[in-house]
Order: C-alpha cells, then sequence, then structure tokens
C-alpha cells in the first residue's frame, strides 16, 4: 500500500448545480494543497446521470483528478449509502487530507466516516495555515468568540469541512486541459441502507418565515408613511431579503404581525440585518441581536441602533436607501 | 418508548472566557448550564414521553458539577438519570478526551440500558463540533438521522419503525422512515423549551441518578487532533460608521453587502 | 296629632309613642317569629363560617401592629373614610346608612323587648326623649339615602354595580325603607288604636325578615366587614411564603384546599360594589379580568365545593365536566387568561371598603399555574428561562450592562461609598433606562454623595414574583442577598420602583435587605440643593409601585414642581391610572382589547401639559411608545424625574471615583 497523499475534495451538488460552500470548498483544498506542495483531486458521489455534466465540468478545475462514484443508490442522499461508498473511494485513493464543505448533508454523514475511520472530522473550519510542511486547523469555540487552532495527530488520514463564507470560491475558469475522470461504482446493498428518505417539499401557507431568513431588511419608524415603504421594498427584493419592522410600523397595519421583529413579535439570527430607519428601542434589539451583521441606517447618530451595529449609516434613508438599490443592480 | 437523551453541561453563554496561561486551554469559570440545544433535545423527548408514553433517562459525562444539569433534566421529567463521573481536569476528564473518545463513554452507558431511541442536541454551544450524537450511532451501529424536528411512529409498523421530520436547507423539508432502535439529533427551535417549575424541582428530588466511573482514555482511544493555541479573534464588533454624501454611503455599503450576501 | 298642623310648636309637641299593650297571644309570636328569624339566619351562617374556619391556616398573619389595626378600623369602619373619599356621593349615602344603623341599635333592642313586657327606654325624660329623637333624625336621613340609592341602582344604574338588576338590592333596599318609615311612624300615630300597633308589627316583621336575608346576599358585609377590614393582611399586596413542608405541597392557590381562612373571610364580605373592577386598567380596556368576579368566582367554588375541595380554581385546569361557579361563566371569570391580564396595579385592593385582598388571590392563582407548570405561555416561558439563563429579564448578555458602565465612568461600589446605584433591568439594558441612570448619577455627583454600582447584577426578581415563580425569584432573591451582603451595600438607591419594592418587601421572605429608597425620596431629602426652574407644566404619572404600593405621592411632585409647573392627571395619586407594564405584563405577548397604556397616555395628553413627567422606567417605556401612538402633531416631551432635575445642572467636570472633601455634608 502506498503512502497516503493528496488532498481530495468532496463535492456536493443540489438540484440546481454546485452547492454554494462546494465550490469554497474546493478552492480551499485547492489552496491547501498548493501550500502543502501535494496534488488535489476533488469526488463527487451521485447517479449516473446526474454525474456526467457535473464531472465534466470538474475535470476543468485544474485538478490532478476527479472521481466520479457512481451508484443508483447514491441517487437520493442517504448516510449508510455514502459513508459506505466514500469508505471504498477513500480506501481507492488514499489521500493524506479529506475536505468537505460544512452542509447540513456533510453534517450528517462525515462525523460517522471519520468513526468508521478511527478519526475525529475537524468540522467547521473557518481557516487554515501552512508551515514547515505541517498544517494547522482553526475552529470557532463559544459561539465565535474564541479560535482554536488544531493539528493533526497520527498517522491516518485528516478529514475537515470548511464552513461556509469562510473561503472565497475561485470565479475564474482555469485555462489548463482537463484531467482523467475516474469511475468508481461502490459496492451497496439495499440491505445496508436503514433509512427511508422521502422526496424533500416545502411547508405549505407559510407566508413568512423570518426566522429562517438569511438577510433581512427591516423597517421603522423613520420611514415615515405607509407609502414610503415601496423604497425598502425595493433594496429587500435586490437583496433577496425578506421584509420586517419594527412594532410601531405592524402597529399601524403597514406591515402584517408576523413580519414583527422584537420581544412582542419574532426573533432572528440572520446572516446580514439592515435596519432601515429604526432607533434601537430595548424591545426590537432583543428581537435581532443575534444577527450576524448588522447594517444600520438612521439620521440620528445617537440612535441606540448603533451600539448593536456593524456598519452604521448616519443620513437621510430616502436618500440612502434608493441609492443603495440602484448600487447593488449595477 | 425508553429513550435516551445524551446532555451536555457547558459554561453559561455570558460567562467570561479567558485563555489560560498555557495557550492551550480555556478557563470557564464556575457559571455552568445545560446546553441550548440540548435541552431541545429533551424537550423533544418529553413531548414524546407526555404523547406516547414510556420513559427517559438523562446522560451526562463530566465532573460533580454536573449533576446540577442532570437535575434541571429532573426536574423538567426526565424519569431517571445517568451520571459518567470524569474527574473535572487531568488525564480522563472531557477536555483531554477528543470527540471519538467522550462518544465512547457514552455508547457504553447508552448500551447498558438499550433504549428504543437516544437524542442529541444538534451541537454543543461550547466547542460546537456538532459531532458527538452522529459518533456516537455509527458507535452503537444505529440509523440515524439529523437536524430532526418532528418523531413519530410510522404508520402500520406496530411501533417498530419511526417517521421523523427533518430540516434540509433553504426552507426544504424531508421525511425519514427508519427502523428503531435508532439515534436523532434534535434540530434547535423545533419546539417550546419549558421552564423549569417548583413542582419539578422538588418531585425531581425523588428520581434516581445513577453515577458511573469512566473508563480512562488511555486504554481506549488516543487523541487524533491536539489543540496547538487558542486565542481571540482579531476582529470584534467595532461599528464602522459612515457619513458624508448619500452616493458615497451607498456605494460602501452595496460593497459590504455583495461580499456578506454573496450577490 | 293631626297632620294639619304643622310648624315648630307642632313639632316641639311630638313624641314618640309605642303600643302599650301586647297580649299573650302577641308576645307568644314575637317570640316564635324572632326564634325563626335567628334560626334561619343562623342555618345559613352555619355553612358560611364552616367553610371560612375549615380553610387553611394563614401561616403569614400577625396581630401587630394592633395599633395600626385598630386605627384602620376607626377610620375605616367606623367613620367610613373609604367608601367616602373614594365615591363621595354614593359614599356618604351609604355612610348614613351605617350611621344610621349603629344608631338604631339600642332604640330596635327596646324594640323587641317591649313586646316582651321588657321595655327598657322611658318615653318621657331626658334619656328616652333625647334618643327618641336623635334615632328620629337618622331615620330621616337612612330614609332619603336608602331612597337615593336605590334610584341610582335601579334607575341610575351605573355599570359597575353590573348588567343584571338585582332585585336582592331592591328588597333590602325597600325594607331598609319601610324600618325607617315604621319608625317615624311612631312620632305620627297615636298611641292608642289599631294603628301604632299596626306599625309596630310592620317594623317588627321587616326587621325580622331582614336578618335571615344578611347571610344569603352580600349584605353579609353587615356581619363580617367590620371583622375583614381589622385583620386584613398588613402588607399591600402580601403574598404569603409557600410551606416549606414536605408532606404537604404548596404551589400557590391551586385548589380550594389551599385557601386560607383570610381569603375565605374577605370573599364573603364582598359587596359586590364594583369599586375594583372601576379602577382597574384591564377590566376597563376590554380584557376578560374583573376583579370583582375574581373574589366572587372563589366565594362560589366555596359555596359549591368548600374549603377542602382538590378541585383547581381556574376554569382551564378543571376538567369540563365540573363547573363549580354556575354563576361565574366556565369561559370567564375565574380563568388561567383573566388572571395573567393583571398588572398587579393595585387599584382594586386600594379601593375595596370591606377590607378584600385582591392581589395575593391573583397572584396566588398564577402561583398554582406557574410553579405547577400549568401555565403555558412563550413569552412568559422566554422571560423565565432569561432570568434563570442571563439574569436579567431582557435576556440580554450581562457585557451589554458592563460595557454602559465603562461608558458613563460609573464607579464600582467597593465598601467605601455611601450608597449603591442600583441600576435593574431597565437601568442596564434600556437605552432609555440607562439615560435616567446617566443623569441621576450626575445628580448624585452634584449633591457630592458617594455612590457606587455593583460589578454584576441579576434581575431583583419582580416579574417572577409577580407572574407567580417562586423558583426563579427565590433564586434570584436569595443571590441578591448574598451579594448584597458580599458587597457590603448598607444603603441602595434605585429609580425603579419595581426594584424597591421587591427589595424592600418581597425579599424579607429570604433575608434583611440593606435599606433602600427610590430616587425621588433621595432628590426630596436633597430638594434644596437641587435647582429651581422657571420650566414649562409637567403633568406627573404617579407610579403603581411607587404611590399605593409605597405611600410616595409627594415627594415625587416636589421635584416636578422645582422643574416646572405641576399639572395633575385627572386620576392622581392613589387613584393614578397604571401605565400597564406591571405585573411582568411588559414582558408578555400582545394585549387584548385597547391597549392600557393609550388610555393612559391620552388622559395624560389630555391635561394640555408640554411635558410628561415619569419616575419609573417602565412607566417611561410605555409612554415611549404609546405617546407616539396616540398624540397629534406636537407629543408631549418624556422625561424622567431625574432628567428633569438633571438638565437644569451645570455641566459637570469629568467625574472622579472620590466626592470632593469640601463639599457640604449630605445625610
Amino acid at each position: 500500500m502506498s503512502e497516503a497523499s493528496g488532498v481530495l475534495v468532496i463535492m456536493e451538488q443540489t438540484s440546481a448545480g454546485w452547492h454554494r460552500i462546494s465550490r469554497e470548498a474546493l478552492a480551499a483544498g485547492k489552496r491547501l494543497a498548493a501550500e502543502l506542495n501535494i496534488s488535489c483531486s476533488a469526488a463527487v458521489l451521485g447517479s449516473a446521470e446526474v454525474l456526467a455534466p457535473l464531472t465534466t465540468e470538474l475535470a476543468n478545475e485544474d485538478l490532478s483528478s476527479v472521481w466520479s462514484v457512481e451508484d443508483p443508490f447514491l441517487a437520493r442522499y442517504t448516510a449508510d449509502a455514502f459513508v459506505a461508498s466514500l469508505q471504498q473511494i477513500l480506501a481507492q485513493a488514499n489521500p493524506a487530507y479529506v475536505l468537505f464543505p460544512h452542509t447540513y448533508q456533510v453534517r450528517d454523514y462525515a462525523p460517522a466516516l471519520a468513526t468508521r475511520l478511527g478519526e475525529v472530522l475537524l468540522s467547521d473550519v473557518t481557516a487554515f495555515n501552512v508551515s514547515g510542511g505541517t498544517s494547522s486547523f482553526t475552529r470557532q469555540w463559544m459561539g465565535g468568540k474564541l479560535n482554536a487552532e488544531y493539528r493533526h495527530s497520527g498517522p491516518g488520514v485528516c478529514l475537515l469541512s470548511v464552513q461556509a463564507g469562510s473561503f472565497r470560491a475561485e470565479t475564474s475558469a482555469s485555462s489548463s486541459a482537463p484531467c482523467e475522470i475516474k469511475r468508481l461504482t461502490p459496492q451497496l446493498s439495499a440491505a445496508n441502507i436503514r433509512t427511508a428518505p422521502s422526496e424533500p417539499f416545502r411547508e405549505a401557507a407559510r407566508t413568512v418565515d423570518l426566522s429562517s431568513a438569511q438577510v433581512i431588511v427591516s423597517v421603522g419608524r423613520g420611514i415615515g408613511e405607509q407609502e414610503n415603504l415601496a423604497l425598502v421594498e425595493d433594496l429587500a427584493r435586490v437583496l433577496g431579503a425578506e421584509l420586517a419592522a419594527s412594532r410601531p410600523i405592524c402597529d399601524a397595519g403597514w406591515l402584517p404581525m408576523e413580519r414583527q421583529v422584537g420581544s412582542s413579535g419574532q426573533t432572528v439570527a440572520p446572516k446580514v440585518y439592515v435596519a432601515v430607519g429604526i432607533s434601537g428601542a430595548i424591545q426590537h434589539l432583543v428581537g435581532m441581536k443575534g444577527a450576524r451583521t448588522v447594517i444600520a441606517i438612521n439620521k440620528d447618530p445617537d440612535a441606540p441602533i448603533f451600539e448593536v451595529a456593524d456598519v452604521g449609516a448616519v443620513g437621510d434613508l430616502f436618500e440612502i436607501v434608493p441609492a443603495l438599490t440602484r448600487a447593488l443592480q449595477r | 418508548m425508553k429513550i435516551v437523551v445524551a446532555v451536555k453541561q457547558v459554561p453559561e453563554r455570558d460567562a467570561a472566557v479567558r485563555v489560560a496561561a498555557d495557550g492551550r486551554s480555556v478557563d470557564t469559570g464556575d457559571a455552568w448550564t445545560m446546553n441550548e440545544p440540548d435541552a431541545y433535545a429533551l424537550e423533544e423527548a418529553l413531548q414524546l414521553k407526555e404523547r406516547d408514553g414510556g420513559e427517559v433517562i438523562v446522560l451526562s459525562a463530566g465532573p460533580e458539577r454536573v449533576e446540577s444539569t442532570l437535575r434541571e433534566a429532573l426536574a423538567k421529567g426526565a424519569d431517571r438519570a445517568l451520571h459518567i463521573v470524569t474527574p473535572e481536569s487531568g488525564a480522563g476528564s472531557l477536555p483531554e478526551r477528543d470527540t471519538l473518545g467522550v462518544a465512547q463513554l457514552l455508547a457504553d452507558a447508552v448500551r447498558s440500558e438499550s433504549p428504543d431511541l437516544v437524542f442529541t442536541g444538534l451541537q454543543s454551544d461550547d466547542l460546537g463540533a456538532g459531532q458527538t450524537g452522529v459518533v456516537l450511532a455509527e458507535l452503537l451501529g444505529l440509523p440515524h438521522a439529523t437536524l430532526v424536528l418532528s418523531v413519530e411512529s410510522a404508520a402500520d409498523s406496530g411501533g417498530k419503525r419511526i417517521r421523523v421530520k427533518r430540516e434540509l436547507e433553504d426552507g426544504w423539508f424531508q421525511h425519514i422512515e427508519m427502523p428503531l432502535p435508532a439515534l436523532l439529533t434534535i434540530q434547535s427551535g423545533g419546539n417550546r423549551l419549558r421552564y423549569a417549575t417548583l413542582m419539578g424541582i422538588k418531585r425531581a428530588r425523588a428520581k434516581e441518578t445513577r453515577a458511573i466511573e469512566a473508563a480512562p482514555p488511555a486504554e481506549r482511544h488516543d487523541k487524533t487532533a491536539e489543540i496547538v493555541r487558542i486565542s481571540l479573534p482579531e476582529r470584534t464588533r467595532q461599528i464602522e460608521m459612515l457619513t458624508g454624501p448619500a452616493d458615497q454611503i451607498a456605494a460602501k455599503l452595496a460593497e459590504r453587502l455583495r461580499t456578506e450576501v454573496g450577490l | 296629632m293631626t297632620s294639619g298642623r304643622l310648624g315648630l310648636e307642632a313639632l316641639a309637641s311630638l313624641r314618640y309613642v309605642e303600643p302599650l299593650h301586647f297580649s299573650l297571644l302577641e308576645t307568644s309570636l314575637l317570640i316564635l317569629f324572632c326564634a325563626v328569624s335567628l334560626a334561619l339566619f343562623l342555618w345559613r351562617l352555619y355553612p358560611i363560617a364552616r367553610n371560612i374556619l375549615g380553610a387553611k391556616k394563614d401561616t403569614d398573619f400577625t396581630l401587630a401592629p394592633v395599633g395600626h389595626r385598630i386605627w384602620v378600623f376607626l377610620s375605616e369602619v367606623l367613620c367610613q373614610s373609604k367608601v367616602i373619599r373614594q365615591r363621595p356621593l354614593p359614599g356618604l349615602a351609604h355612610a348614613f346608612v351605617f350611621w344610621g344603623f349603629l344608631a338604631f341599635a339600642v332604640v330596635t333592642t327596646n324594640h323587641l323587648l317591649t313586646g316582651a313586657h321588657l321595655g327598657v327606654l322611658q318615653h318621657t325624660g331626658f334619656v328616652g326623649t333625647f334618643y327618641f329623637w336623635f334615632a328620629a333624625i337618622w331615620a330621616l336621613l337612612v330614609a332619603v339615602s336608602i331612597a337615593g340609592l336605590f334610584v341610582r341602582r335601579f334607575f341610575v344604574r351605573p355599570r359597575w354595580l353590573g348588567e343584571k338588576v338585582s332585585i336582592e338590592s331592591g328588597i333590602i333596599a325597600g325594607l331598609i325603607f319601610l324600618l325607617m318609615i315604621s319608625y317615624l311612624a311612631g312620632f305620627l300615630t297615636s298611641p292608642d288604636g289599631l294603628a301604632i300597633k299596626a306599625w309596630w308589627w310592620v317594623h317588627t316583621l321587616s326587621l325580622l325578615a331582614f336578618l335571615p336575608i344578611i347571610p344569603n346576599t352580600k349584605h353579609l358585609h353587615l356581619v363580617f366587614s367590620p371583622l375583614t377590614v381589622f385583620i386584613k393582611r398588613g402588607e399591600f399586596s402580601q403574598i404569603p411564603p409557600l410551606s416549606e413542608s414536605e408532606t404537604e405541597e404548596d404551589f400557590g392557590l391551586l385548589a380550594g384546599n389551599d385557601l386560607t381562612q383570610i381569603i375565605a373571610l374577605q370573599v364573603y364580605s364582598c359587596v359586590e360594589c364594583g369599586r375594583c373592577t372601576e379602577h382597574c386598567p384591564a377590566a376597563t380596556t376590554g380584557k376578560v379580568l374583573n376583579p370583582k368576579e375574581i373574589a366572587l368566582g372563589v366565594r362560589s367554588y366555596l359555596n359549591a365545593l368548600g374549603p377542602a375541595s382538590d378541585q383547581p380554581l381556574l376554569n382551564e385546569l378543571r376538567d369540563a365536566a365540573t363547573n363549580p361557579s354556575p354563576d361565574n361563566p366556565a369561559a370567564n371569570w375565574l380563568s388561567m387568561e383573566a388572571a395573567f391580564e393583571c398588572t398587579t396595579c393595585g387599584a382594586c385592593e386600594f379601593q375595596c371598603p370591606v377590607g378584600v385582598q385582591h392581589l395575593p388571590i391573583i397572584i396566588g392563582l398564577r402561583r398554582g399555574a406557574v410553579n405547577t407548570g400549568a401555565w403555558e405561555d412563550r413569552h412568559g416561558t422566554k422571560l423565565f428561562l432569561a432570568l434563570e439563563k442571563q439574569g436579567n429579564a431582557l435576556g440580554l448578555s450581562a457585557m451589554e450592562r458592563d460595557k454602559f458602565i465603562e461608558r458613563e465612568q460609573l464607579p464600582i461600589f467597593d465598601g467605601s461609598q455611601e450608597y449603591c446605584l442600583w441600576l435593574g433591568c431597565m437601568g442596564g439594558y434600556d437605552p432609555k433606562g440607562r439615560e435616567i441612570i446617566a443623569d441621576f448619577a450626575r445628580v448624585m455627583r452634584h449633591l457630592g454623595a458617594s455612590f457606587g454600582v455593583l460589578h454584576k447584577e441579576k434581575c431583583t426578581g419582580d416579574p417572577a414574583r409577580r407572574l407567580g415563580n417562586d423558583l426563579v425569584f427565590g433564586s434570584l432573591a436569595q443571590s441578591g442577598l448574598a451579594a448584597f451582603s458580599a458587597a457590603r451595600v448598607k444603603k441602595i438607591v434605585a429609580i425603579c420602583p419595581h426594584c424597591v419594592r421587591t427589595i424592600a418587601t418581597d425579599w424579607r421572605e429570604y433575608g434583611i435587605s440593606p435599606e433602600i429608597e427610590h430616587h425621588s425620596e433621595f432628590m426630596a431629602r436633597h430638594a434644596h440643593l437641587l435647582p429651581q426652574q422657571n420650566g414649562e407644566s409637567i403633568v406627573y404619572h404617579d407610579p403603581c409601585y411607587l404611590g399605593r404600593y409605597r405611600d410616595v405621592y409627594e415627594e415625587p411632585r416636589m421635584i416636578v414642581a422645582a422643574a416646572g409647573q405641576l399639572v395633575e392627571a385627572e386620576r392622581h395619586h392613589e387613584r393614578s391610572f397604571c401605565c400597564g407594564a406591571g405585573g411582568g405584563l411588559v414582558f408578555l405577548g400582545e394585549e387584548s382589547g385597547e391597549r392600557v397604556s393609550n388610555v393612559r397616555a391620552k388622559e395624560l395628553i389630555a391635561t394640555g401639559a408640554e411635558t410628561i413627567g415619569t419616575a419609573c422606567p417602565f412607566c417611561n417605556t410605555m409612554f415611549r411608545d404609546a405617546v407616539s401612538a396616540v398624540a397629534g402633531e406636537h407629543p408631549p416631551q418624556l422625561l424622567d424625574i431625574a432628567q428633569l432635575t438633571a438638565r437644569a445642572l451645570p455641566i459637570a467636570p469629568p467625574p472622579d471615583a472620590h466626592p470632593k472633601t469640601d463639599q457640604p455634608a449630605i445625610r
């Protein structure tokens, strides 16, 4: 058995192409390989028909090889099928590092795979550092209050998953020649697949789910009149954001109560929260303090909202918001 | 149905955390609480018991202080508690074991109970690896599902199979059927947590807590990764204030939004 | 005396007469009727007395201070002070009827004894003449009063007396009127003949009919209320500690067997006057809660199930089949829904003329529901979890408070300062509360008072206490007392009346707190050192927990008057209308009906004052939203008394931790 070498990136696809974090994981994998001066390959699992266009695209990504793991049992994700398949491909490819995107799916199977290999997955990695031929990986502790750097010890393979948004996906296409696509049909049997998943579905008739929105644009009393809401609605549309409001707006009936954010409304924790014309009364703050990035637009530099904001724009929202919408549309 | 819920005691969210002198561990003070995602797992188990009957056993590994968290679980309605006793620090303590090592401790205790279901929370508020549940399932040889929102007995299965609703990304959901026994990691926010009541606390005093000595780690497993360094992240929430003409502000905001939202 | 001759001489020649002769038959009948009347009275009174005495004993009752109890008895019962002051005209009418009853005591006794040939009062002679005339004047007053009250109840129909017209009240009014007229007839009828005898029997039968009616109606208060007022709990909104017994579980007022003797006596004393309802912020804004019906619901329960029953008191907790309160509809009044609409403002307890104390009952009902986990409310659960995990009612990180303290450069209490300035949840986390703290700190510095803030604070537990969560409240109280003790705090000053009340009174269950005062009391003591302003019109709103709870009305007014021109709202002092935040309600979800805060805001704005002055950060936060919701073009300013004072202070130099030594001594 030859020594383990190289980085293997496990890609993930959705019904609409690559999962966004997959591309980021690929970029991270390539960079890690480059810094360690080793090769980088990628693998993707699924049914043969689905994989064909994807592997062709992957082959142009400046990799040393692409693995296409095909089996009808892989058409719909199950942990058992994926773990068994990956065990087999790792045995064949024998990488030193396996990189996963930290998706819901990976969280479901990668720890089981690691356990089978007697390893522990380094999950949700936000950065890595290579020096003197060894690498260390950074994870967040205490909800982001601390960074912990890990080094993999022991002879086995190092498995890690990368956090969404930590590594920038490459956008430019590569110019080199496509690499070899290796096909692997794993040995899978129905008896070994214990879970039976259904088709994914959406919930019926739920008009607003602020709690799962990634981007929220929220409007407060500063908007003045109901007609002016259109400004904010335009911004929300361009951002692909959900519209929310502080209590007085909902009280006045300008927006439905289910869009209220605050102590007597919803509690939200989106990636981005844009507060337009909101002063930041405590009843509102307690509903959105979990947001990752808060952008506040208010004409009062002393407004309490600026105490919880990451970016504060002091000025007239009637000028800033339309200008922002235009800037985003460019 | 017999359900074992594995909970972890973690430092309180607002506890001041300080990096220890050696730069490789953390002083977390002495304010401890039940890991919130595990509280959701416990809630799901209690609701299942209230609906279909059965027994809920709460399990936790850690030093003596973990008993307060077990008591809280008993006060909320768990029937029995299992405490795997590990030292506060040094060899054999939880920080000295990795995910696989801790899962092995839990697996030994779970095997002794032969439950129908094992629940864990999605991840812990301190280390946040989010793996213990799945690793535990693998060690026990149980089928599993993660991000579970609800559990019910599968139709026509005579109570031998369950059907769970699972959350997928972007507002999609899925049902999964699997045989019992099984392990589920429960999504936070699916249920409303219950508050600890005076009545619960009083009745908890009469409930059994069994202590188990943890097997020392040296026999079982070497850690696969070591901590090199713990540090504070450089970026703290400093507000970047923008003033000036609206167009300039708008341009800067647009750039920031493009980065954050990934437009 | 003929009816035609009136005039002073005629009046002077009036003499009271009674029948001279009673036959053996008549005397026997009299004794028989008396016996029957008394028997009926006792037959109905007995089960009521049994319900009261059969209830649990009150563990927190002490007779002391007896002097205070006697004073309250003299003032509220004998002088009818509360009855008159809170509803002047009907109150006075009732007072006349009451005093008339007292005045008639001797006459009535004599009346009956006369029928048995044992009459004691002479019709001639000084004592007799005086007394009968004395009684006559009262008879007139009573007759006029009762007629007026009858008209009020049956024709004017004020809604506090209820939707249905009370027939029993009509009967009683009629009997009383008859009693008075039949007495007065004794002055206008000749001593011989049938007329006088007839009038005598009318009077007697009216009396004997009245007696058994008493225990069957709200007129039971005639028997009970003097006792009820005398043995009222000593403290306003006094919440008894739960029993620590190992054998019996005590979670509050869960079932009939949790009701105590004092509660039972109080609900049987309820006169259904509706004063509590009239002043209740929930009842007057379209909510289900009606404090009168809470008392009557408990009474109905006792009548149907008794004080040993284990059937739950609240509708939602009973199974549908058992409704012990058929006249208290299952859907509504004695319900969890109603109990959790209470802001604990205390207007009900304050207004009650017969000594019913509603707050321990309502909070007791809440305790039963919360301590057993029966109350499942999304916001309530979030509040309890926030108090448990983060130690503050808003669920914010304690670091936010630390940042505020650092920014304002507030000194940390280290045992060397005289005062500990208590921030509270609002002062530590709410932007407006923080402004009040910042301004009050400026005032304290200006006065040279040495103070510090605690390094860490947890909530006093007020919302948990008022919502009935004894687990969380107990834990916060104990940890708070320990924190004060460890920091060696001797005196505390706080901007929030809820904190003041909870620390001063509710924490007593777990230990002794240091002395604490509200910042209005502190500033009033130093008023001579604070600036006089020639300010605008300011309407002062009495916070419930400062006014009714702590009896502090004039100190904040002193501060307001120094800042501008004091204006009173229509309902002020002990009748101040709640802002709606109390009882933990500010942390719960949306309310039904009209918003309490809007109602009060409209009232304050209607005074035309340019500024609304508050003394509680909760009132302040409620009015901030309410004023912008209801005010028109030029809403009034909203300022706490600390802000009203600080605005006139000279701009201070950077604060230092130690007060200047050449400042005048502050006591």
